[in-house]
């Protein structure tokens, strides 16, 4: 590593003049992206082994932004984890209060009214719409294309009215409550909701067109990052780049909070490239906006939460899963009970199950075409975290498995 | 001789190209913001930059070379200013001869040349990606460019004079295209992508140095545009060269708006296999008399 930076920063003033020959004739180098870097919104650390302008090989460090959330969770009773939980992810709130709701739910065995579940069900679509338009937004960015960034940033806003519609707050909801919302939906808003729907779908079915006919778009992502689905059941992704390369993976087919009662299919793509990815993710704003609309037809009447005392007590060392299809994938909560707060809270986000392929595509494109192929991914940094202990002497990386985490802290682990 | 101190110093030299290449940047900014539907900087915003980072200290890199990075601000923007005393804003340039028109074509690579060293001598890896793909993307450009200049270079005596180039709208479309990739805007941004490489070449610049060459940079879009008004649109009085330069900022800045950065593989490409060619249509024509 250190020669072949040192190739690149000649030291003497002399060996500068070389350096052109050196880069023409050099057969590899490492390009470093992050942890500060203006194409990313949050500390990631990638370095790309380049020959020329191919990718070789692409290392990514993670590790920059550990909260320790998890291990906070410890501490909280279970109506007050659910607004921590929240705080894992600025774009997903919604997804992972749910997530967590439900696994309590699943706990203390609380039946959510329909009302409620229905109510959810909107939630989490337009959820999916903004964090997918918010994606789409930046995609255009990645490929110098600021005119598509401005413009779905811009549209992404109906989203987001008639989230601080339903709930006050237009980015950190704090929807979920334990049982079911926190919130009613009203018919004037049910109104408001569906003029708002009505500009999603024109702009999104606009937005498709672009993407489809654009050729300078369709140049830099078509055949680009490409993951057949052979890697992509290998690799265990989930979400929408499971799903543009042809595996059928949608949570929400087993039907969990309203789902069940919807008629919806899951986008499936067969290419796998980045073009691929983001065209599952602009077909999906107008399903999700069908699903939204089905909801707010079909809303039963009733509650919309359960009756519940305000500490809730389950049984020591009572276990459940709790799964949700978030924005980007599969989310998965492990809870296990201590009584009044949980005894350990394991968090699955999708980001980290899918950053597992990010070498296997990035190898053989192009630098230029390493960001949008980061990118596609969706990557949401803050949500996947982990904690690594760094041996400064080899300058070796290391992941603790539980036995060294009691060795080195004693009793108190020290978790995601 | 005040005559020719004034027409070096102040009109059409000097600060007339510093100042309307400041100000036609801030409106093709401007135009661009509108047409982002977003509010955007004020016209004036090139030149509160330009104050500011003059009154900013230099910073060298460990691995910079001092001297060369400041040497390279300085010679880019020699060269696009001598650039401007061959083109006769008003009709009228006392440093005009036979052929220099050529002379300002080697001006322009002199300003591209000091840049792609300007990259390297920062001592960056995000420079040198830089200044590699600067080079690439004047050798693409370039093509085109010289082949459309020399189409109307026929019909001038390679000098640089009014013509009205009606008659030749490829070699037209071919310069308006080149001109595009000269400036490095979109979609031919590669060499300053930074999403990539984080503004290339200048990346680690700052201070009075960036300044000078965003003045440079600035100048040299004035020149382009003056260019390929005298050249294409045939000048006129000061009146109708304001108004035909506007036209032409107005189409840069619609392209600006409405592609996607391509790569610099496909940057190659195009300029050599689809630009350069239609060039070459109208310079046969030209050259077989057929216009």
């Amino acid at each position: 590593m250190k020669a072949s930076r040192d190739a690149f920063c000649p030291k003497s003033r002399l060996t500068f003049l070389f350096s052109p020959a050196q880069i023409i004739f050099m057969h590899e180098f490492t390009l470093p992206i992050g942890p500060q870097h203006p194409a990313l919104a949050e500390p990631i650390h990638f370095r790309l082994k380049v020959d020329g302008e191919t990718v070789v090989d692409a290392e990514m460090h993670l590790g920059y932004n550990h909260r320790g959330i998890e291990k906070s969770l410890e501490s909280r009773q279970w109506f007050k984890g659910v607004f921590l939980s929240g705080r894992i992810c600025g774009i997903c709130s919604q997804s992972h209060t749910a997530t967590y709701s439900q696994g309590i739910e699943r706990l203390a065995n609380v039946t959510v009214p329909e009302r409620g579940k229905y109510a959810r069900t909107i939630f989490a679509e337009l959820e999916r719409i903004h964090s997918h338009m918010l994606l789409l937004a930046v995609a255009g960015h990645t490929i110098g294309f600021d005119t598509a960034f401005h413009y779905i940033w811009r549209d992404r806003e109906y989203a987001l009215e008639i989230m601080e519609l339903l709930s006050g707050k237009r980015i950190q909801h704090d929807f979920n409550t334990i049982g079911g919302v926190r919130w009613d939906i009203s018919e004037d808003q049910i109104h408001k909701i569906n003029q708002n729907l009505d500009r999603i779908e024109q702009r999104a079915k606009h937005y498709y067109k672009i993407f489809t006919k654009d050729r300078s778009i369709r140049k830099r992502m078509k055949g680009v990052g490409v993951l057949s689905r052979k890697d992509a059941e290998e690799f265990g992704v989930v979400g929408p780049i499971a799903r543009a390369s042809g595996l059928r993976s949608d949570l929400r087919t087993s039907g969990y909070s309203a789902y069940s009662h919807i008629d919806f299919k899951p986008v499936l793509g067969s290419e796998g490239d980045c073009m691929e990815r983001f065209l599952v993710r602009l077909k999906e704003l107008r399903s999700s906006v069908k699903i939204i609309r089905d909801c707010l037809a079909n809303l039963p009447a009733g509650d919309y939460k359960a009756k519940l005392p305000l500490v809730i007590n389950v049984d020591k060392g009572k276990e459940a899963t709790s799964r949700i299809e978030a924005p980007r994938g599969e989310l998965i909560y492990y809870l296990k009970s201590n009584g009044l707060t949980p005894e350990r809270v394991k968090v699955r986000t999708p980001t980290f199950a899918n950053f597992s392929c990010v070498g296997k595509i990035l190898q053989g494109t192009q630098v230029a075409d390493a960001p949008i192929t980061v990118a596609s991914l969706d990557p949401c940094i803050a949500c996947c975290d982990r904690m690594a202990v760094l041996d400064v002497n080899t300058g070796k990386e290391k992941i603790l498995d539980h036995h060294e985490l009691d060795h080195l802290f004693g009793k108190e682990h020290h978790h995601d | 001789m005040i005559n020719e101190i004034f027409f070096l110093l102040v009109f059409p030299g000097l600060l007339a190209a510093a100042f309307f290449g400041l100000l036609y940047e801030g409106i093709a900014r401007k135009i661009t913001a509108r047409m982002q539907s977003r509010v955007g900087p004020p016209v004036w915003q090139p030149f509160f930059d330009w104050v500011k980072l003059m009154s900013k200290e230099n910073i060298t890199p460990r691995n910079g070379v001092g001297f060369v990075m400041t040497l390279c601000p300085v010679i880019a923007f020699a060269s696009v200013l001598s650039a401007v005393v061959f083109i006769p804003v008003t009709g009228y340039s006392p440093a005009s001869f036979s052929g220099n028109m050529l002379v300002v074509i080697y001006l322009l690579v002199i300003y591209t040349l000091s840049f792609a060293v300007a990259g390297w001598a920062s001592g960056s890896p995000l420079g040198s990606v830089g200044s590699i793909r600067e080079l690439t993307l004047l050798l693409s450009y370039e093509f085109p460019f010289i082949v459309s200049l020399l189409t109307v270079g026929f019909m001038t005596g390679f000098t640089v004079s009014p013509f009205f180039a009606l008659r030749l709208p490829l070699a037209f479309f071919a310069f308006l295209v080149s001109v595009i990739g000269s400036l490095s805007l979109p979609p031919f941004h590669v060499p300053d992508a930074e999403q990539e490489i984080v503004g290339g070449p200048l990346a680690e610049y700052s201070g009075p140095r960036l300044g000078m060459f965003s003045l440079a940079k600035a100048v040299k879009f004035w020149v382009l545009i003056s260019l390929g008004t005298v050249m294409f649109l045939g000048g006129g009085t000061i009146e109708w060269f304001l108004i035909k330069s506007l036209a032409l900022v107005i189409l840069v800045s619609v392209a600006k708006t409405v592609f996607a950065r391509l790569r610099i593989d496909q940057t190659f490409r195009l300029f050599w296999l689809v630009i350069g060619p239609l060039a070459l249509i109208d310079l046969i024509r030209v050259m077989f008399g057929l216009v």
